[in-house]
């Protein structure tokens, strides 16, 4: 017990003394969380808005293979990516292993399911009364999809912040991808495995606050656009 | 011609859900389309809305025959509005909410500033423009989807059971805005109705739809009458064979003996002693069955075929009538249609 709340005050400290090297691991973590989530938000909307407004043969297929890859760990994603883009690998000429855009790209695989199942989940629960009145009113299909998009906006950001919690909070694609390198690929979760392997632990602690109030940050600014809506009449 | 349907089917699975030989409908007409629930009434007009595609057979707009292509429908859809039975609202005010299909069409804002205050005005909801839309009442969102709907002026307004779930009050308004819409706009206006009463009071046409199929018209209330005298200022019809009743001259033209007469139910009163109004018929009947409905009580009353007639509530408090009961009705002349000229 004595560890642990030696720890937090020492990573207490560690805060207001603002230690460059903390606040180059969360900046980093930051980046790469914010740029995976914005790529796979570019590909999981639109897709998951197909999916649930398209009849296709092998629809149910594909909603059980994305319902699936839900569950992918970490660790194979690294393993794959790492196959394509190391040395020996195809895409191996283009320089991205150990980098930020490794870990971006392993990450997008990893949410891109993530952001698509629950768009697809909210924009099913849409009333079909929405699409019918935007058609009779004369919208075009794409002003249509803006209306149901309106309308399921509050899904769409919880599929959004899911898909950031699960990125920041993840360690396999960022080590085996990112490979831990100091002030360029270190990010909180690697940082803390990497302190928790040299019995460190006051770095570890710091990180695990800032990942937390980070994560408490969010879900607070989601529920204020929430009730700033609900309040607002336009 | 407007609307010209030929051997119109929908099937869902097995079941076929519409079924229609032949349809005409024209410009600048007021329909009503009756039916009971699961006729068939919506999928029709979401056929007529262009929303929905038939299984098979030839729907013509305008004289031109429809092509089920998203490109061929867009313009078409843009012509015609369906106001929905319980009409949802996006999300965000009243204005907004009727401003989107002048957004949608590229209205410049000054005109469509212009158009929604007349479409407010229309409505009776000119202090509700900054009113959240999810707010208002059943009757209010009813209002404003009418204005959301007639603010772009469509040539067509399809209405599926505009007068479902709203107050007396309500129900005259939004009837009254159909009737001068197609009165001064020369709208088409086609409305679905559980009641052939309040469809008759309207409509230049009516439409029975039963299982899906057109059929004559043998609702509630509807009696066929031979007449078995004609007299000077009155004509003796009877009806079903058991029953007479009198009735002036000018409900029938002269060269026509048989015919389906409505009788509004809301019109038919319970006869009281001493009430000597000589503007109608009396007949006597046995009470079958009563329910409450829309804030009056149904009341059936065997005389010698089921007469169907609306008591208000206070009316029914007052008399309290009880199943089994022998009861003497009152029909007014003005209570009595001719559906000669209607169908």
């Amino acid at each position: 017990m004595d560890l642990l709340f030696d720890s937090v005050q020492s990573a207490l400290l560690l805060f207001m003394s603002f230690d460059a090297e903390l606040f180059q691991i969360v900046l980093v973590s930051l980046k790469v969380s914010f740029a995976a989530t914005l790529i796979a938000s570019c590909f999981g909307i639109p897709g998951g808005f197909l999916i649930a407004y398209s009849s296709f043969a092998g629809k149910r297929f594909v909603l059980t293979c994305l319902n699936t890859l839900l569950a992918l760990p970490t660790v194979v994603i690294g393993l794959v990516v790492y196959s394509f883009i190391s040395r020996r690998g195809i895409l191996g000429p283009l320089d991205l292993l150990y980098t930020q855009k490794a870990i971006v790209i392993g990450q997008v695989i990893l949410i891109v399911p993530v952001v698509m199942t629950l768009i697809i989940a909210a924009i099913s629960r849409i009333d079909n009364r929405y699409i019918m009145t935007a058609l009779t009113l004369g919208a075009k299909r794409y002003q249509m999809a803006l209306v149901v998009m309106k309308e399921a906006r509050y899904g769409i950001y919880a599929a959004v912040i899911a898909a950031f919690g699960r990125v920041i909070a993840e360690v396999g694609i960022s080590m085996m991808l990112g490979g831990n390198a100091k002030g360029f690929t270190r990010t909180m979760t690697t940082a803390m495995a990497l302190e928790y392997d040299k019995g460190e632990f006051v770095l570890a602690v710091a990180l695990g606050i800032t990942l937390m109030t980070l994560a408490f940050a969010i879900n607070l600014l989601f529920h204020f656009l929430q009730s700033r809506a609900k309040s607002n009449v336009i | 011609m407007l609307y010209s349907l030929h051997n119109l089917k929908k099937v869902y699975g097995s079941r076929t859900v519409l079924d229609i030989d032949r349809l005409d409908i024209l410009r600048g007409k007021v329909y009503t389309l009756i039916g009971p629930n699961g006729a068939g009434k919506t999928t029709l007009l979401k056929m007529l809305a262009f929303l929905d595609k038939p299984s098979s057979g030839k729907v013509s707009f305008s004289g031109s025959s429809v092509e089920y292509t998203e490109k061929k429908l867009f313009p078409l859809r843009r012509r015609v509005v369906l106001l929905d039975q319980n009409p949802i609202m996006f999300t965000g005010s009243v204005w907004s909410n009727i401003e989107f299909g002048l957004k949608v069409r590229n209205i410049p804002m000054s005109e469509r500033r212009k158009l929604i205050h007349e479409a407010l005005e229309r409505v009776g909801m000119e202090r509700f423009g900054g009113c959240n839309a999810a707010d208002l009442s059943g009757g209010e969102t009813k209002r404003v989807a009418l204005a959301r709907a007639l603010v772009f002026r469509p040539e067509v307004l399809l209405c599926d059971e505009p007068t479902a779930n709203v107050d007396n009050e309500n129900q005259e308004k939004i009837l009254k805005i159909i009737k001068t819409i197609n009165r001064e706009e020369k709208t088409s206006v086609l409305f679905s109705t559980h009641y052939l009463s309040q469809g008759q009071q309207l409509a230049d046409h009516t439409l029975l739809l039963q299982n899906g199929v057109l059929s004559d018209l043998t609702g509630e209330n509807i009696f066929r009458v031979v007449v078995v005298e004609r007299g000077r200022t009155t004509l003796t019809c009877q009806l079903t064979g058991q029953l007479t009743l009198v009735l002036p001259s000018h409900v029938l033209p002269a060269q026509v003996d048989s015919t389906k007469l409505h009788i509004d139910p809301c019109g038919i009163r319970l006869h009281l002693n001493g009430d000597d109004r000589s503007d109608g018929c009396l007949v006597n009947g046995q009470i079958t069955s009563l329910h409450q409905d829309n804030g009056g009580v149904r009341v059936c009353v065997d005389i010698g075929v089921t007469l169907v007639m609306v008591l208000p509530m206070g009316e029914y408090q007052m008399q309290r009538p009880s199943i089994g009961d022998t009861a003497r009705l009152f029909i007014p002349h003005e209570a009595i249609t001719s559906m000669q000229t209607k169908v």
